[in-house]
């Protein structure tokens, strides 16, 4: 194995060291609890209280408008169920999107259980979502609607600021996961028609388990978790102070370099993107050619979709670990994609894809390794016609 | 359109490539073409939002679940698989299992004994000609094997297992039969008949047919075994 490549940043990114060494304090020295009065707590509180401006920072917002959770799905619980919860009405209706992730869908399908109406917004062949689509699926019970501002597995952008505008019109909260986007693509709340954002550490090269959920002042959300009533009260429970720290200094770095890093990442990704259509026959861009994060790449190959097993097997025994759809679907991975699938692709279309996520820590030496390895892999599949429809192509 | 660095959002935010919305606009002189890079600038043309675009209903079941749910649930089935195909059955696999229950025979039967293939162990192969067809790489575990002819009795798993543990890949591979429970049927099965039948776990959610050479009805669902396979 010529070295190790870790192009799948969307499912998870290494810790940086700096954000690694902002924590290291407190996984030792450090174990105050923020609720404390003493020397210790203070500490901890004001540590909590700096991550939380570093935050805001990311996102242009209020420290104040900052909650810490445990992680993206748990903000985007909080995010769906809080503001049911707190609607107090007898009818409540939801509309979000048919590609969002399993944190919303499953929280939608809660909810549905629940007596709530859900109306799932389709997507065209690219991904996006119609922002007309939204007008029509408005109604007088509508009391929030969730699209998410890039998705996980084609890594195409959404128009959250239409949609937003829609939606604040009716009078309507809205709630972006922004998981996947925070950290990458410029998020200012005071721009963007948002009433309710989640992030997530590990997603911006932070720690895992921590996330975080914007609440704009004024919207009323009720609490998931009662207790002692940390994080406003909406999020109870002693504070995960290393890792809040952590999420605070990956999203202070993230807002720091996003704009440099976007540039050499979208080189990166043009480069990919280029050079495996051109060495590959038959490969096609899934997903936005420019509406998609800067470091995403998803890759169909015709003819071999039935083998994206097999690929993805040469390509980790290569050394280079790519995914086939998002990570938290792999346990199902045997079934087809239903983002695909909701964007017109057929079963079997819908289960080859090759999603490639390139992040902080890859390089350009990286993306030339790949570029050797694919076209080995393609060649030793076994496409299910002895016809060409597959052939690599010499490198120029 | 003639779009000047005045028309561009101001973030800077590079993720068109360019550092700067100026060196984009300067860009922009020569290449009008590259305004498309711009994510804050650029509008998708609005696509005719299909029929069912507002309808309400369940939320798509994310992960693909969507198969085992309605082959479990209460709901009633259509009884059409993913191309509008009428069957008559879904054919679960054994609780205790880890996938659904798979006799296969490598399409050169020596393999088992070369390769010296163990129960436990992570196969791969692909289903070809007679039966099944199908166009996917299948991965799973051996259960039991017969090295004198070189048939395996082995469970479909996802693609997790061999990324975790490692495999031996037979290639191609003849699907001779299914075992598994029919919890949900649309009419009553006789040994001896064909019938078109739903694999909850197919990963197309492709009919197959079969005939029923094995039955025993028990509490918990009627067990099968179906040979002499084709899909659809």
């Amino acid at each position: 194995m010529a070295g190790q490549v870790y192009f799948d940043n969307a499912a998870t990114t290494p810790v940086d060291p700096r954000v690694a060494e902002a924590m290291q304090p407190y996984l030792a020295g450090r174990f105050g609890n923020p609720s404390s009065l003493h020397w210790a707590g203070r500490e901890a509180r004001e540590s909590v209280a700096c991550a939380r401006r570093q935050v805001a920072g990311l996102l242009q917002t209020e420290p104040g408008e900052i909650i810490f959770t445990g992680s993206g799905t748990e903000s985007d619980n909080l995010a769906l169920l809080g503001v049911i919860e707190a609607s107090g009405q007898e009818r409540n209706h939801l509309v979000t999107s048919s590609i969002e992730h399993p944190a919303i869908l499953e929280t939608c399908r809660f909810l549905e259980r629940h007596g709530v109406e859900v109306t799932s917004l389709p997507v065209d062949g690219e991904g996006v979502v119609d922002p007309d689509g939204l007008i029509k699926a408005m109604r007088p019970t509508t009391r929030l609607v969730s699209v998410m501002a890039a998705n996980n597995v084609v890594g195409t952008l959404q128009p959250i600021h239409e949609l937003g505008r829609i939606a604040r019109e009716h009078g309507v909260l809205f709630h972006t996961d922004a998981v996947q986007a925070a950290g990458k693509i410029p998020v200012d709340v005071r721009t963007l028609p948002v009433d309710l954002l989640s992030l997530s550490a590990h997603k911006l090269h932070g720690p895992k388990g921590v996330g975080a959920l914007y609440v704009r002042e004024g919207v009323s959300l009720a609490p998931l978790v009662h207790g002692g009533g940390q994080e406003h009260g909406l999020r109870s429970a002693t504070e995960n102070v290393a890792g809040i720290v952590g999420l605070g200094r990956a999203a202070e770095i993230a807002a720091a370099e996003m704009a440099d890093e976007a540039v050499r990442l979208v080189r990166l990704r043009d480069h990919l993107i280029e050079s495996v259509t051109a060495l590959i026959s038959n490969t096609y861009l899934i997903g936005h050619r420019y509406l998609r994060l800067p470091g995403h790449v998803c890759l169909g190959f015709s003819g071999l979709e039935g083998e994206a097993i097999k690929l993805l097997l040469a390509l980790d025994a290569a050394g280079v670990a790519v995914s086939s759809g998002s990570a938290c679907s792999a346990h199902h991975a045997g079934q087809p994609s239903y983002i695909l699938q909701a964007m017109g692709f057929d079963a079997l279309r819908a289960r080859g894809s090759l999603r490639v996520t390139l992040g902080r820590f890859n390089t350009e030496a990286d993306v030339d390794l790949f570029l050797q390895v694919l076209p080995e892999a393609i060649r030793a599949m076994r496409p299910v016609t002895s016809y060409p429809a597959v052939t690599t192509k010499e490198r120029v | 359109m003639k779009v000047t660095v005045n028309d561009l959002p101001g973030l800077n935010c590079g993720v068109c490539g360019y550092r700067t919305c100026e060196a984009l606009a300067e860009r922009l002189l020569s290449e009008p073409d590259l305004l498309k890079r711009c994510i804050h600038f650029s509008t998708k043309p609005k696509a005719a939002a299909p029929a069912t675009a507002v309808a309400t209903g369940p939320a798509p079941s994310p992960c693909g679940s969507c198969a085992n749910s309605a082959a479990r649930s209460d709901k009633p089935a259509s009884w059409r698989d993913s191309l509008g195909r009428e069957f008559d059955f879904y054919l679960d696999h054994f609780p205790t299992e880890p996938g659904p229950r798979e006799i296969i025979i490598p399409h050169n039967p020596m393999l088992t004994r070369e390769m010296n293939v163990q129960p436990g162990e992570t196969l791969i192969g692909r289903p070809l000609g007679m039966s099944c067809g199908c166009p996917i790489t299948h991965c799973g575990v051996a259960m039991q094997v017969d090295h004198r002819t070189g048939v395996i009795v082995w469970c479909v798993t996802g693609p997790l297992r061999p990324r975790q543990e490692g495999y031996k890949d037979l290639g191609y591979y003849i699907a001779e039969g299914y075992e598994g429970m029919i919890h949900k049927s649309r009419c009553d099965l006789t040994i001896g008949m064909r019938y078109f039948f739903q694999p909850t776990m197919c990963m197309l959610q492709w009919r197959h047919s079969g005939l029923v050479n094995y039955l025993n009805r028990t509490a918990n669902g009627t067990q099968v075994r179906v040979e002499g396979l084709w899909i659809g």
